[in-house]
């Protein structure tokens, strides 16, 4: 298992978009992805899960990320939200 | 008479048609074959997700890519791995497919309708479609197909859902009702552009109405009468041709520049709110943005927005406009409004206090936020800078010297920013019209604002019904400043526009003519309607009208004269 303390740098957080980017990216990957937010766990594979997490510019989140490929999962997850999903 | 929310004009008259929601009930029972339930899931999903890409090709056709996205998100939506495995584990536990996806459904509706920002709420919304869409499908619910909709129908319904729309055929259906629902709600663009007369928000319609009911459908006042008599009937039915004759007469205005009977060319831009708006002006075919309000960056928020939000939100405006004209008025508060973020002291007399320009020099940290964000988003179109409220000489020099630190602090950084960005004022004082010669050495532009303009010439708070009677633009005082105004801006040759609700008003479009005002900013929905009344007046008619108007004494006698030109 591996993971990485990130801080979202977007305006408008997780919202529609990102999400939805966000999700379809981590599904590629056969580990299990989660986001650890406000002391809730959330499936990070779900455009769903992570639009209920409201997090929003400047909130502290943690990516985990366990399983087959991992590290590959973490860098590129972690690499999305540190650019702001590019808006 | 029933009232609500027009959100898309014209007259629509025919007969009701009652969209029914009860119908997705269903009694949960326990199943004994979980595996098979589990098929009967998935292949109603297969179903929906069928259905829904025909609806978002139909919509990419009838009305465009981006509600079509909209289709397209219902599909990711019922894919979600995490909400299809849910499913699948309640199924397992003996859970039936309609009671296992409708419980998952509803958390998530709960939890996007709490949510404190208005984009997840919205979402909720999403989430309630596939939710019908999926359980009607389980369920073997044939929907009352819009497409098959006779023609004369009018739709009512609580909540018109994008993928109704995306079944609708604009020449069956004469009007649109529903419970829910304004002017900005996907619905309400989309009845728009398809041209459907719609209110919305109106009152238990779904009950007052029955099926088969002629109902009449005022889109332009946001009225609807049910069952009328053959005199209302009659009356609407003359409404509705003047309207679709009107409508004709207008459309033919579309596309074209704005151009006097004489030839003179001038702007017509529109004035925004947000940058959403910037698309509307062009679907009504404004020229372009002379006002962009940028108070709605700082409402309802708890702090005050980053440079790089704001940013964000101008270059969007500037983006959809592409190269068009944008005209940014910086932040335009004052102690009558409660922005939360800002902390704005109550003040005996906040009209005449500490707001807009004044507010903003004093709170520089604020200001240079504001206005490197606006400079910034320069690099993306034609963005120019309005200063707001103002009074004298100096406020204009203070403004426009923070504009050259910032601009000089931008390319140390190396930031993209419109060098020859320009910067201009609105003259919507008496001291500013008083002193327009002076301040039109010192700007690039004027934009009269004629509701405060008004309010501040005659001393008169139009909200006070003890002295509204003195609230109007056509008072020959507020005539003169106007005139003097633009009279200076000529002599200087900087622009002069006008972005207060006088300048759609088609009696005041021919002195505006005559005084030589070179941009009209108006609500989108005037644009074609203010296009007309300019290319029917030469300037010497102006300039004979105004003439006259001058040398009347009283408001009610400008108005009269003005009633027969």
């Amino acid at each position: 298992m591996v993971s990485k303390v990130l801080t979202v740098p977007n305006a408008q957080g997780f919202h529609m978009r990102p999400a939805s980017v966000f999700a379809g990216a981590m599904a590629k990957y056969p580990c299990n992805v989660f986001i650890n937010f406000n002391g809730n766990k959330y499936n990070a594979k779900s455009t769903l899960n992570l639009i209920a997490a409201c997090m929003k510019c400047g909130s502290e989140i943690e990516l985990v990320c366990d399983g087959d490929q991992e590290e590959a999962a973490l860098a590129e997850g972690a690499k999305m939200i540190e650019d702001g999903f590019g808006e | 008479m029933y009232k609500g929310i027009g959100v898309s004009e014209g007259i629509g008259i025919g007969k009701a048609l009652l969209i029914e929601e009860h119908s997705l009930e269903y009694t949960p029972k326990q199943v004994e074959d979980a595996a098979a339930e589990k098929t009967r899931f998935h292949d109603a999903v297969d179903v929906f997700c069928k259905n829904t890409q025909a609806q978002a090709d139909t919509l990419r056709k009838s009305v465009g890519e981006k509600e079509a996205e909209i289709m397209l998100g219902h599909i990711s939506i019922v894919q979600d791995p995490f909400l299809l495995g849910e499913v699948d584990k309640l199924i397992g536990e003996g859970q039936c497919a309609e009671a296992a996806f409708d419980s998952m459904c509803n958390m998530f509706i709960q939890i996007f309708s709490a949510a404190d920002d208005d984009v997840t709420k919205q979402r909720a919304a999403d989430v309630r479609d596939v939710r019908s869409g999926v359980l009607g499908i389980l369920l073997g619910i044939s929907e009352v197909k819009l497409s098959d909709a006779p023609a004369g129908t009018v739709i009512c319904v609580k909540e018109l859902t994008p993928s109704m729309i995306a079944e609708i055929n604009k020449e069956n259906i004469s009007g649109i009702l529903t419970e829910t629902g304004s002017t900005t709600s996907h619905s309400a663009i989309l009845a728009r552009v398809l041209e459907i007369p719609a209110v919305m928000s109106v009152q238990d319609i779904t009950k007052a109405a029955k099926n088969g009911d002629t109902v009449i459908v005022d889109g332009s006042k946001g009225t609807v009468i049910v069952s009328p008599d053959d005199e209302q009937l009659r009356c609407y039915n003359e409404k509705r041709e003047k309207f679709m004759q009107e409508k004709k007469e207008l459309e033919k205005f579309r596309g074209k520049p704005t151009v006097s009977a004489d030839g003179t060319v001038y702007e017509l831009v529109c004035n925004i709110g947000k940058p959403d708006d910037a698309a509307k002006a062009l679907e009504f075919d404004g020229e372009g943005v002379g006002l962009f309000r940028t108070e709605f960056l700082f409402m309802d928020k708890t702090s005050v927005p980053t440079e790089e939000e704001q940013f964000k939100e101008y270059k969007k405006a500037a983006m959809i406009l592409s190269g068009r004209p944008l005209i940014i008025r910086t932040l335009d508060i004052g102690g009558d409004k409660d922005i939360p973020c800002l902390g704005l002291a109550k003040e005996e007399n906040p009209f005449m206090g500490f707001r807009a320009i004044r507010y903003c020099l004093k709170n520089r940290d604020l200001f240079r936020i504001q206005l490197r964000a606006i400079l910034r988003a320069s690099a993306f179109g034609n963005v120019s800078i309005m200063f707001p409220l103002i009074t004298c000489v100096e406020e204009v020099r203070e403004g426009k010297a923070l504009v050259e630190e910032l601009k000089a602090e931008l390319k140390a950084e190396g930031i993209a920013y419109d060098e020859n960005i320009k910067v201009g004022i609105m003259t919507e004082t008496a001291a500013a019209g008083i002193i327009a010669d002076l301040l039109a050495k010192e700007s690039d532009f004027f934009s009269i604002g004629t509701n405060d303009l008004t309010g501040y010439t005659m001393a008169a708070d139009r909200g006070n019904s003890d002295v509204s009677y003195l609230y109007s633009a056509l008072q020959p005082s507020v005539l003169r400043m106007i005139r003097s105004i633009i009279t200076a801006a000529r002599e200087q040759n900087i622009p002069v526009g006008m972005c207060g609700e006088a300048a759609a008003d088609p009696m005041m479009i021919p002195l505006l003519i005559s005084f030589g005002l070179t941009e009209f900013s108006v609500s989108a929905p005037s644009v074609l309607r203010v296009r007309k009344c300019i290319s029917a007046w030469t300037k010497q008619k102006a300039d004979e009208a105004a003439d006259h108007v001058l040398s009347l004494a009283t408001e009610k006698e400008v108005r009269d004269y003005l009633k027969t030109v």
